[in-house]
């Protein structure tokens, strides 16, 4: 089966819309509950970073809030931007390499994911240490695939097409 | 110059096949060890996507080992079935299929992010607990290298020119 360019166009465009949508819920519901020792302490993506910085690791902070926070906030705005502009001729070189800067560091914003799924896979001690994963997940896992899905089905030649 | 090609293609054979026995042997071996209090719990690759599947979060757990696990295997296995075809000049049955899947699959081959996440996992631990790396995290880190490796060494157009000469491609 494949996808006619108009079909590939719109397909793209309600998933950038989608994305940008959930983008704001994703940040502000927690996407896991960590536990040590009784003290329950729930994190937002952008709680997590700021747990970092707060211990004196401002690195490892940067680089989950870049990852984490800025990454699919700029990936889905550049979409969109290079979305709105399809079919007109202006600033195709420039559409263009925006579209491929996209498509090579998009997937780092799955560090949270990750992250999630090794800190779910050691917190299982009990009373003593556990993780749990909330729905804010959910819905940070989908803006994610929004992005990755809506920069797979949009091809760059359709950048230089009057369609 | 079709030595040339040959040769050239050769280094993405051998990565992948590394890739591939690494990426075995990151998932068989603990990746590292949590301690809290005298009580420790080591962290398998498919540890994780089986707690958030119990936590009932398929389509985590689904991501988790799509990106994680499927992906880095099916693309390493299909660099590897082109690069094994490619260098010794055979046809092997599928190949055109097997570049649509390897072509396919490349984006979410996501093994170097997992191995970021970890290093970052390490970090948020070591404020909980006492942390241990185990073996698993250097094959980790393996097979995020021979990933990357692996898509940037390959030469896509000498192999593309090398599939076309075999027939497996169209001529334009």
């Amino acid at each position: 089966m494949s996808l006619s360019d108009r079909s590939r166009v719109n397909l793209s465009r309600a998933l950038v819309v989608t994305g940008l949508i959930l983008y704001i819920p994703s940040n502000m519901m927690p996407v896991m509950t960590m536990s040590l020792v009784g003290k329950v302490d729930p994190l937002t993506v952008m709680g997590g970073v700021l747990e970092l910085y707060d211990s004196g690791l401002p690195l490892i902070a940067g680089v989950v809030f870049l990852a984490s926070f800025v990454l699919p906030f700029a990936k889905l705005a550049a979409l969109a931007w290079v979305l709105f502009l399809h079919g007109s001729p202006s600033l195709r070189r420039e559409r263009s390499k925006v579209f491929k800067i996209v498509h090579m560091i998009g997937s780092w914003s799955m560090v949270d994911i990750f992250l999630l799924a090794v800190l779910a896979a050691v917190g299982q001690l009990g009373a003593l240490a556990s993780v749990r994963a909330e729905p804010g997940c959910i819905v940070f896992a989908i803006v994610l695939l929004c992005s990755l899905v809506a920069a797979e089905i949009y091809k760059p030649r359709l950048i230089w097409e009057d369609v | 110059m079709i030595h040339i090609a040959k040769r050239s293609l050769q280094p993405p054979f051998a990565l992948s096949l590394t890739g591939l026995i690494l990426l075995l042997l990151a998932n068989t071996t603990p990746i590292l060890t949590f301690d809290v209090v005298g009580r420790s719990q080591s962290d398998y690759m498919i540890t994780g996507i089986i707690e958030l599947c119990r936590q009932g979060y398929f389509l985590i757990g689904l991501l988790v080992c799509f990106c994680g696990i499927i992906a880095p295997a099916v693309f390493l296995s299909c660099a590897f079935y082109l690069g094994f075809a490619i260098a010794l000049n055979m046809r092997p049955p599928g190949l055109k299929l097997v570049s649509t899947i390897a072509l396919a699959v490349r984006p979410w081959n996501l093994i170097p992010v997992y191995s970021i996440a970890t290093v970052v996992a390490v970090v948020k631990l070591e404020m909980l607990g006492s942390v241990a790396w185990q073996p698993g995290a250097r094959y980790v880190l393996g097979v995020a290298v021979m990933s990357i490796l692996c898509e940037q060494i390959s030469n896509r157009q000498m192999a593309v020119e090398q599939l076309k000469k075999m027939g497996v491609m169209k001529k334009e």
